[in-house]
């Protein structure tokens, strides 16, 4: 049970990486390796204010800040120096591979004993619970603590999820939705499309970042290479969430995010019971991604001979 | 109102792709009049459009528009004075967004987009009320992407959010020229209609000869970046297609006239 409900939150909490990995390569159609760099980068200066003693919330919110920053940046490349997409990324990614290592001061910063989002939590439900360390759930006893850790999760996506909801039909988002449909249209519209760039990957990696640190926060500590391999995971997290819910409306659109992230993270605790090498791990999830995006093609391919035979023959 | 002065564009400058698009183009357009561009293919007509518009930052000559120096002004600056009609059906409109979001997008061409709601009830029964008068049953598609829709159906929709918001200037860039000739009818008909309900200053690049004499109050004729003929007044009320067409046939003569006497000059001299 533990198990599961470890899995629900971390899935939870990476839904708001789903959503900024949907806000840059769906969107945007724009490719921001900038995602590997500011998870971490949300990770190390939330992780760094924690032990320096500050709020929790704040330094959550921090975390948020700079990763809007790095990917601010990231569109700066890309339009004001007209640097290719991916390599805007890359550079950006790169640079803060240093950062994040100057930020933490070294490569790895446990959060054992200090006050985090988490810690709050539990204290909340413990509260709530009137010190019970476990809570009869249905037929399962679960802990508190991990419920509690639930229970925030999902009140965070809930309100950001909501947030992004608003943010969309306001007039900003939608200009910045048809950015990425047909930026030449919006521009003959009188929108700066640039600077639309620029606004939509920073806030894509402020909500990557913000899915570091909390991250950080719910496992304990913050690691320089946490960040490696975020993007194809949050890539699969849009692609499962697209397969279940569909694309119809932006309301789907971010529940199917989040059901995607949670899903996906269940997949993989249960392969890792099953006895999947942590190593294999990005591999596979590497693979996933490729046959999700390969798969529907070969499938249209092996119908379409039969088809136009079925026609030829009548 | 818009005031083009000695207008040049070279594209691809001093490589063997070199193309002057517009060599010096100047041109008064008074307020309310309706200009018509013809010109052969690649007579950079659509050019000058596109030079209006901000796509690109002309070489040389100054642009003015609505008492404005726009040379130096960015296309999404210009976008307020001015809307646009593209070729393709597919350029002008947001294909994976809804008729009701594109037409939001529209209202407010040019003005600061904040944290307001694009949509509200209001708004959408404005937007009803509006594409209903197109008789196309759109009204009840609201809701649905635009990429559904057939190419006349977005033309006539694109040509609407052009003129939403009243432009100083309106440019139509053979925006029939895609369509089959009942929606490209219909299009032209509604763009008549929009045309004279708000006097809008109007700008069309068309090939049909038909349209550039019914519609419109000047008829301009580019070949090779510069303006051929510039047809007003009694000359342009008299013009007839076969005027025009026995027009373009005669640059047609001394075009190849060039590459004879040229043949004819080497034979002899060279």
């Amino acid at each position: 049970m533990t198990l599961l409900l470890g899995a629900l939150t971390i899935g939870l909490l990476l839904a708001m990486l789903a959503f900024g990995v949907y806000l840059s390569f769906r969107i945007f159609n724009f490719p921001d390796i900038t995602a590997e760099g500011s998870f971490t980068l949300g990770a190390s200066v939330c992780a760094v204010l924690l032990l320096a003693g500050c709020e929790p919330l704040l330094a959550t919110g921090a975390g948020f800040l700079a990763g809007f920053v790095a990917g601010a940046l990231t569109g700066l490349l890309h339009t004001r120096f007209s640097i290719n997409g991916l390599l805007s990324g890359i550079l950006v990614m790169t640079a803060l591979y240093s950062v994040n290592l100057h930020v933490m001061g070294k490569s790895n910063v446990p959060l054992m004993s200090v006050r985090t989002l988490l810690t709050d939590m539990e204290q909340l439900a413990g509260f709530l619970a009137q010190g019970a360390p476990t809570v009869q759930l249905g037929p399962w006893e679960v802990s508190t603590r991990d419920l509690a850790a639930l229970g925030g999760g999902f009140a965070l996506v809930c309100i950001v999820g909501f947030a992004l909801h608003w943010f969309f039909r306001t007039n900003l988002g939608t200009a910045m939705r048809a950015t990425g449909d047909n930026a030449q249209m919006i521009r003959a519209l009188g929108v700066n499309t640039d600077r639309v760039l620029i606004l939509g990957l920073a806030l894509s990696n402020g909500l990557i970042a913000l899915s570091g640190a909390l991250l950080a926060q719910y496992q304990g500590f913050a690691d320089v290479q946490m960040g490696i391999g975020m993007v194809v995971w949050g890539l699969a997290s849009v692609i499962i969430g697209e397969a279940l819910v569909g694309t119809a409306t932006l309301g789907f659109l971010i529940t199917g995010a989040v059901m995607g992230s949670v899903l996906f993270r269940l997949l993989v605790a249960v392969a890792l019971r099953w006895g999947l090498d942590p190593n294999d791990l990005k591999i596979v999830t590497a693979l996933f991604v490729f046959l999700a995006l390969v798969g529907p093609r070969w499938m249209r391919k092996l119908r379409a001979p039969r088809a136009s035979a079925a026609e030829g023959a009548r | 109102m818009l005031e083009l002065r000695d207008v040049r564009r070279t594209f691809h400058p001093s490589t063997p792709n070199e193309v002057r698009a517009l060599q010096g183009v100047s041109i008064d357009l008074q307020p309310g009049s309706f200009l018509i561009i013809i010109g052969t293919n690649g007579s950079g007509k659509s050019t000058l459009l596109n030079a209006v518009a901000g796509t690109f930052f002309v070489d040389s000559g100054t642009i003015r528009l609505a008492g404005h120096d726009i040379t130096r002004w960015p296309e999404h600056r210009r976008a307020a004075l001015i809307g646009r009609v593209f070729q393709n059906p597919f350029s002008g409109t947001a294909p994976n967004m809804t008729i009701a979001e594109n037409l939001a997008l529209a209202a407010r061409r040019g003005q600061p987009r904040g944290f307001g709601p694009a949509l509200d009830r209001r708004v959408r029964q404005e937007f009803r009320d509006r594409i209903r008068t197109l008789n196309m049953g759109l009204e009840d598609r609201l809701d649905n992407a635009i990429g559904s829709l057939s190419g006349g159906q977005r033309q006539a929709l694109t040509l609407l959010m052009a003129t939403w918001r009243k432009p100083d200037l309106l440019l139509l860039d053979e925006h029939t020229a895609a369509l089959d000739p009942k929606s490209a009818d219909q299009v032209i008909r509604l763009t008549d209609e929009l045309i004279r309900r708000d006097r809008l200053t109007t700008l069309m690049v068309t090939h049909s000869m038909q349209q550039a004499v019914n519609l419109g109050d000047r008829i301009v004729m580019m070949h090779r970046g510069q303006i051929l003929h510039d047809l007003q007044g009694p000359d342009r009320s008299r013009a007839r297609p076969e005027d025009l067409l026995s027009r373009f046939e005669q640059v047609r003569r001394r075009e190849q006239m060039d590459a004879n006497v040229a043949a004819l000059l080497q034979r002899s001299y060279v």
